[in-house]
């Protein structure tokens, strides 16, 4: 009777504990790959970067042996390789380029499609192309394509005189600006996103979908609301629709952060992987760059994070 | 369509019946037209919309151009492509490169090989990410930030810092064992002595994608996470006590509603396998028993390899219809799923 008691009450107090063991055995794939095989080789890529392997032969059999070299590699890339620090740059300067016309274009295409117009569905099918193909062996087509890589240069260029020229003639558009007296700078950048566009695009798929997601669970009784008061559709969107996905606008900064730089055309990423030195120093370089980019993500989260708008639930 | 919805409410005025009388005798249906449309605003509302159909219209083309002019190309002959007079309609129509690619690129031995892998990977990656997604959303454990953090550090750390790793390890496969560290680890220990070479088989992207540790893996454990975590936690409480176990929970009332965000990841897990060059380029280096994947498909044939004036521009044509074979299958996947695309995105309750 005592122990039945105790039983009972052991298993009525370990609910929470049930639950907790619950999540662990959900999560646990992820936790055992993380421990039995992740940290393993993350732990033999940082090794590597402080090592250099030097063949060897032991009982007739080459093999290698790592010597320390403590931070050489490091050193390295910031002294002796040749353009390390330019390609970092390049590539920083290519996100910051890259980042505000990708949220900005994927807001803008997101907030049309979710308005009622003729052939939506067409249009969506469309868009979300390049979601499943723009990325890995495509996505190298793109950059080695001649053809149709930047549609700036339109079919067969050079070859083909007739229809070359892109979409926009850069020194048109920059005559035309600079008579109306427009920053150069801010021409310049204008220009090069629209002929950009093509890329742009590919780039922005699934913070497209993101932000469809977000403008669709926005209530309409708010949009009713803002339509009694009287509100233009310009204020409607500042006032309403713009606070209520700004969360969306951080979590697409940070996805779009890392995604220009993890992806394989990145300068930077092109350059380490594409660079003649060792391993090491390949490694060395990617762990600079990988914690270039921890900083980055956290200054653009940072940011994003000020003007975020989080709707109260109950 | 929106000029028929707006050309209805124009007579507001208090005595609605005496109004509209007057009105109907004193003009004609032109001018009562032309009275509409000065008074609304529909002829700006009709700029607007067709400004937005040609826009949309306008990036549309710039997304289905290049696949155009791709496809154009790959019907054309080495002169057509160097022909100025030749834009998109080729003189001479061949199917040569396309012939090229398929016999000498194995381009079916490619597509079978690779739908097994990428069809493994995505099912495995998808079951996974939402086993990962489910514990992370509704149970609360100690360490559950420090698995979403961890989750979120596999999407941060670019992989190609872990390319040579990645290799020494599954080319001497083992449990949590550190290659640069130098001692043998279980598997090694219990075959003798004997390096497990997990290279140029499937063998390593599995195994990546049980751990959920593959490509983009941690994108599709935050959206699940995401998902979940608008699932309202009464549907579980309300099975709970209606007798049913956290498994049983999860396979027969979460499983089933979350069907459209699976689609999601799944085509999102089977198209970015499918058009990996990563991994497989990584794995698969042996060129006995050549496993053939998407990437070989990729290269020029030998007999399309001729030296003649517009060598570089024939040589990305035929890049360029390798990409449309490899696309091919992708594209027929995508208009099935693709209505799911969307819908799985919608319902997952991403803001907040």
């Amino acid at each position: 009777m005592d122990k039945a008691l105790k039983i009972k009450r052991r298993r009525h107090a370990s609910l929470d504990k049930r639950r907790a063991r619950a999540g662990y055995f959900f999560v646990a794939p992820f936790v055992l790959g993380i421990i039995l095989i992740y940290l393993p080789i993350l732990i033999d890529s940082i090794w590597l970067s402080f090592y250099e392997e030097l063949p060897i032969i032991v009982d007739g059999l080459p093999t290698t042996k790592l010597e320390f070299r403590g931070l050489q590699y490091y050193k390295f890339a910031f002294t002796e390789s040749p353009d390390f620090v330019t390609k970092l740059l390049a590539g920083l300067q290519q996100l910051v380029f890259e980042v505000p016309a990708v949220i900005i274009f994927s807001l803008f295409i997101a907030v049309v499609l979710n308005q009622k117009m003729l052939g939506r569905a067409a249009f969506r099918a469309i868009f979300f192309v390049p979601v499943i193909i723009s990325t890995g062996l495509m996505e190298s087509i793109n950059g080695a394509d001649i053809m149709s890589g930047s549609m700036g240069e339109g079919i067969q260029d050079g070859t083909n005189g007739e229809a070359s020229g892109g979409i926009v003639d850069v020194l048109m558009i920059e005559n035309l600006f600079k008579s109306m007296a427009i920053g150069g700078e801010m021409v310049t950048y204008v220009v090069s996103l629209v002929n950009d566009i093509y890329n742009i695009i590919n780039y922005s798929g699934v913070q497209m979908l993101i932000f469809l997601a977000g403008l669709q669970s926005i209530s309409d009784s708010i949009y009713e609301a803002c339509r009694i008061d009287g509100a233009t559709g310009w204020e409607t969107f500042w006032k309403v629709t713009f606070p209520m996905i700004s969360p969306m606008i951080l979590v697409n900064a940070v996805y779009t952060v890392i995604d220009s730089f993890t992806r394989s055309s990145n300068v930077t990423m092109s350059y380490i992987s594409g660079s003649a030195n060792g391993d090491s120093h390949k490694a060395a370089m990617y762990w600079i760059y990988f914690g270039v980019v921890m900083l980055i993500i956290a200054v653009v989260a940072g940011i994003a994070s000020t003007f975020v708008f989080y709707q109260r639930k109950d | 369509m929106e000029m028929n919805n707006n050309s209805t409410p124009l007579i507001k005025k208090d005595s609605k019946r005496k109004i509209r009388v007057d009105y109907e005798g004193k003009m004609s249906l032109v001018e009562r037209l032309k009275e509409k449309f000065k008074a609304s605003n529909t002829w700006i509302k009709f700029v607007v919309v067709l400004f937005r159909f040609i826009l949309m219209l306008g990036v549309s083309f710039v997304i289905v151009y290049p696949f155009i002019a791709r496809i154009a190309g790959s019907f054309m002959t080495r002169e057509d492509v160097i022909d100025a007079t030749i834009s998109l309609i080729p003189k001479h129509p061949t199917l040569e490169i396309y012939k090229a690619i398929i016999v000498e690129n194995h381009y079916f031995e490619a597509v079978f090989n690779t739908l097994i892998l990428s069809l493994g990977c995505a099912v495995i990656q998808m079951l996974i990410a939402c086993l990962v997604g489910y514990g992370l959303a509704k149970f609360k454990f100690k360490g559950n930030k420090l698995v979403m953090l961890l989750v979120i550090a596999t999407m941060i750390i670019p992989h190609g810092a872990l390319q040579l790793s990645l290799l020494r390890h599954f080319t001497n496969f083992d449990l949590a064992t550190v290659q640069a560290w130098g001692y043998p680890g279980i598997i090694q220990l219990l075959r003798g002595g004997v390096k497990l070479n997990l290279s140029n088989t499937f063998a390593p992207l599995f195994i990546l994608s049980l751990f959920g540790l593959a490509f983009k893996n941690g994108l599709y454990i935050y959206l699940l996470r995401q998902f979940f975590k608008g699932v309202p936690d009464e549907l579980e409480e309300s099975a709970y006590v209606d007798g049913s176990g956290t498994l049983r929970t999860f396979f027969q009332i979460i499983l089933p509603l979350s069907i459209p965000m699976l689609i999601t990841v799944f085509l999102f897990a089977f198209s970015w396998q499918w058009t990996d060059e990563f991994y497989t380029g990584l794995f698969f280096t042996s060129t006995i028993n050549k496993v053939y994947l998407m990437p070989d498909v990729f290269q020029v044939p030998a007999s399309l390899n001729v030296t003649y004036a517009g060598e570089v521009l024939y040589k990305n044509v035929v890049q360029n219809t390798g990409g449309l074979l490899i696309i091919a299958p992708l594209i027929i996947l995508y208009l099935f799923g693709q209505k799911y695309l969307v819908q799985g995105i919608e319902r997952s309750g991403l803001v907040g």
